[in-house]
């Protein structure tokens, strides 16, 4: 795999070059809007997120670092983080908790762990979460691209709070062993 | 909390923060734990790197156009790297507008945290002037232009050469960097009114003559980060984080 274009796009946008920004904004706003859209579920609101983000991401396109992550690493997680900032206060009323937007938007495509499969990137991960038991994958996937609560999972998922708050949980400390022993062999 | 010595706890919280089912006061009261510890940080950076690869799996959705006419409209009005904000004089009629954001440098430090987000609705807030001095007091309320939360309060009375600074939110303040504060004259560079002391809730800052004649002609003030001790130049070099109108009370 060469050289990821975004590293240099985002070092342009650091000596403020508003046209590599566009460029940057036409090549990743579609994936983080698709990110920010399934986390806060309100077209408006997920607009918003993705104008702010574009703003943070302007503003500080200098402390990017490549050794860290992937572009479009640091970047999801300044979307991501912003998602979930903006769930925070959103209208209760809104949030799907019997999941009829989240089966919608799930049922596009196919489904996050074959997608996470075809992926270079994240083969380890996808391994590594298919050797999770099946509600501990299910927990975990849901909280990470739907922006479920540990309360929202007990609703979709009709099990106990603690029960769901154990799964992600034991999901996370075994994801993370199973991506250490990768890493290290 | 003592979170550093608990670190089988701090490394679930990192997790739940970057899996994003640590949520509302918890998610806050984390990510100040995070402000103040860089390891706290990596952890969470790590998790974010494991998890991340999730994000090959969303769905791609075309934003509509409106979104980056906006963009472009929020960083057309002025050059956005701080050096070349505070010359510019169009910046200063579009203020709020152009501010917003910008407290992103506050954070500049932990490079995956999003800023708290806007609260609903600002608190209200109580400010005890002396009775004697209301009739005659220069006030400002300097807000985050982003969320629009008040931080700081900023009196002086008429005749008084001393300037009141009052922090609203202790959480302002910046590990080895300074507030600055600053008088925006229309039509001219900036002027420093000093450093607010970083520990205190109330800074007194001496003006060089009084309020009146020191501060008449000035609408607005600002707020500044920069360098531990202010600013090494004598004009702005970092982020304007707060703003707000400068209002003559009498």
């Amino acid at each position: 795999m060469g050289a990821d274009p975004l590293v240099a796009l985002l070092a342009a946008c650091a000596q403020s070059d508003r046209a590599a920004f566009e460029q940057l904004y036409r090549q990743t706003s579609a994936k983080l809007f698709g990110v920010a859209l399934r986390i806060v579920r309100q077209e408006d609101l997920a607009e918003e997120v993705l104008q702010d983000c574009y703003i943070r991401i302007w503003n500080r396109a200098g402390d990017y670092r490549e050794g860290l992550a992937a572009p479009m690493t640091w970047m999801a997680s300044i979307v991501r983080n912003r998602s979930l900032d903006w769930l925070r206060r959103a209208n209760p009323e809104v949030i799907d908790v019997d999941g009829e937007v989240i089966e919608a938007t799930a049922s596009e495509g196919p489904g996050p762990l074959a997608a996470l499969e075809r992926l270079q990137d994240g083969t380890a991960l996808a391994r590594c979460l298919g050797e999770l038991e099946a509600k501990q994958r299910q927990a975990i996937l849901l909280a990470f691209h739907d922006g479920l609560s540990h309360s929202e999972l007990a609703k979709h998922l009709r099990e106990p709070l603690g029960t769901v708050k154990t799964w992600v949980r034991r999901g996370l400390a075994r994801l993370k062993a199973c991506l250490g022993a990768r890493a290290g062999s | 909390m003592e979170l550093h010595r608990k670190p089988e706890l701090q490394q679930r919280l990192a997790a739940e923060f970057a899996l994003g089912t640590l949520r509302g006061r918890a998610r806050q009261r984390f990510r100040s734990f995070i402000a103040e510890d860089p390891a706290l940080a990596a952890a969470v950076q790590d998790w974010e790197l494991r998890l991340a690869p999730m994000v090959a799996a969303v769905a791609p959705v075309q934003p509509p156009a409106r979104v980056w006419r906006a963009i472009e409209e929020r960083i057309g009005g002025a050059p956005m790297r701080s050096d070349g904000i505070w010359a510019n004089l169009a910046f200063w009629r579009n203020l709020g507008l152009a501010a917003s954001g910008m407290a992103a440098g506050l954070l500049a430090a932990i490079a995956f945290i999003a800023p708290q987000a806007p609260s609903p609705a600002p608190a209200p807030v109580v400010v005890r002037v002396p009775s004697g001095e209301m009739a005659a007091t220069y006030l400002a309320v300097l807000s985050d232009p982003k969320t629009q939360r008040p931080m700081l309060v900023v009196s002086a009375g008429r005749s008084s050469n001393e300037l009141w600074v009052k922090t609203l939110d202790p959480a302002i303040h910046v590990p080895e960097r300074s507030l600055e504060l600053w008088a925006l004259p229309p039509g001219q560079a900036p002027k420093s009114l000093g450093v607010i002391a970083p520990s205190e809730k109330m800074t007194a800052l001496k003006l060089i003559a009084a309020a009146d004649q020191a501060l008449a002609e000035v609408p607005a003030l600002a707020v500044s980060l920069e360098p531990a001790g202010g600013s090494p130049t004598g004009a702005p070099t970092g982020p304007v984080l707060y703003t707000g109108p400068f209002l003559k009370y009498w």
